[in-house]
């Protein structure tokens, strides 16, 4: 039998994949922004992954250092911090 | 990959198709005591009918006073990682999807990664939804001593994880996007420090297994008249023992807020600033306790069957603060000089932080530099 927070992480997921599910079904109304409105939005102050190598640096580093990093991604690390 | 920022590195290779190009990258690292010098190349090629692949090699080379840093044991030695990284996406006209795989190997310490991913946008292509998952098979290595999970013929203890991320990336407007993740991790098996000793105890002890999670938020506004951009995120983590506990607490209950704000600001046509400051605040599981300043405070040790106890810094009531500073130089002025017109195509960055921790650790330098190339 599943803990109580087990299945409370359980009911987060299912309610955040139908929360995604929800906002898919708004794809009828017109969308926010046009074709020719996008100028700005390739710069990197409006993208979340405009440097993937300092993300993995600092993951890597983070996980060595906090205790929040979701263990996963940053395997070893030399420093036995596992 | 996460699709936030500490799990960041999965979901952000599902983001955007690659382009070819060719990265080398060095990072240092130094605090009292020890030391990291990380170099690392990556290189992505684009190919035909919507596939693309990457692969990417880096070395850690970790210089530390002790193999359990933030002990009292005082032991000069450094240790070489070696990973490398391969990645093969196919994208279609609004899906993507990935599957990668990564090898680490230390002298103690060996990993099995893979995962997959898939985004697909919509809306106008304003919206996009951001799946991935995946599992690692990881080997902890002892020398010094056999925990009860080392069998008698291997040298080593398995650390099992399966890990699953969903993100949200809505464009608000054309100058506005916002994005939500959520990022669950189970771990099973030795999740200990195999050098640990916490004095008067013996070898610390950790749960065998955790459940991590975390959900972040991100948001981005730009402003063009003054070619700035400014980026926050907030994430919130929480952990706990998965499965029944017989009516004992749970040994985990990990708690963390992380707050991170950028300034990203144009100075010239080819020179752009970035402004980080990020603060993180945690608080530590129930088994945790300062052995070192208040002995025989160990929570758990008298509670059968969790004789858990440790005193690692990293998972204690830790505090840290980032500020740092990024320029990127898109190096286009170097067409017309000898040579360096080489690298004209290219972009460099360079990086210098101060991480500053409140625990035995100790604060930290930070120097980051690279170049990325079109070829």
């Amino acid at each position: 039998m599943p803990s109580v927070r087990l299945r409370l992480c359980l009911w987060i997921w299912i309610l955040a994949g139908a929360a995604v599910a929800g906002a898919a079904g708004c794809a009828h109304a017109p969308p926010p922004v046009q074709p020719w409105q996008r100028e700005h939005l390739a710069k990197r102050a409006l993208r979340f992954d405009a440097d993937p190598l300092e993300d993995r640096f600092r993951q890597h580093w983070y996980g060595a250092r906090e205790g929040a990093d979701l263990g996963f991604g940053q395997p070893g690390g030399g420093c036995g911090c596992n | 990959m996460l699709l936030a920022a500490g799990g960041g590195a999965v979901s952000l290779a599902a983001a955007a198709r690659a382009e070819d190009l060719v990265t080398i990258r060095g990072a240092y690292y130094r605090e009292p005591s020890t030391r990291v010098i990380q170099p690392v190349v990556e290189i992505r090629k684009d190919l035909p009918d919507g596939f693309d692949v990457n692969a990417h090699y880096l070395v850690d080379t970790i210089t530390s006073a002790s193999a359990a840093a933030g002990t009292t044991i005082d032991n000069i030695f450094t240790e070489i990682r070696n990973e490398v990284g391969l990645g093969v996406g196919k994208s279609w006209e609004r899906t993507r999807a990935t599957l990668s795989y990564k090898y680490s190997a230390e002298s103690d310490y060996w990993s099995h990664a893979m995962w997959a991913s898939a985004s697909r946008r919509f809306w106008g292509d304003t919206a996009t939804v951001g799946i991935f998952g995946g599992f690692s098979l990881d080997q902890v290595g002892f020398t010094v001593r056999t925990p009860p999970c080392r069998t008698s013929t291997g040298s080593s203890c398995p650390l099992d994880s399966v890990f699953a991320g969903l993100a949200y990336t809505q464009v608000l407007s054309p100058v506005a996007v916002a994005q939500i993740n959520l990022d669950s991790a189970a771990l099973w098996g030795f999740l200990a420090n195999p050098y640990r000793q916490e004095p008067n105890v013996g070898p610390e002890v950790f749960p065998d297994r955790r459940l991590r999670n975390a959900v972040s938020l991100r948001f981005a506004y730009y402003v063009p008249e003054w070619a700035t951009g400014f980026q926050f995120q907030y994430r919130y983590y929480r952990d706990f023992y998965p499965g029944g506990l017989g009516g004992a607490p749970d040994p985990w209950g990990l708690t963390a807020s992380t707050l991170e704000g950028r300034i990203y600001h144009r100075l010239s046509r080819d020179l752009e600033v970035r402004l980080l400051y990020r603060q993180y605040f945690q608080g530590p599981p129930a088994f945790w306790c300062d052995i070192a300043t208040n002995s025989g405070c160990s929570p758990m040790a008298s509670l059968p069957p969790w004789p858990y106890g440790t005193s690692d810094p990293a998972v204690g009531p830790v505090r840290t603060e980032y500020p740092e500073i990024k320029l990127y130089w898109e190096a286009v002025s170097l067409s017309s000089v000898r040579f360096f017109r080489w690298f004209a195509a290219g972009t460099f960055e360079i990086s210098y932080g101060r991480y500053f921790q409140n625990d035995a650790f100790g604060n930290a330098h930070v120097l980051q530099t690279g170049y990325s190339m079109p070829y």
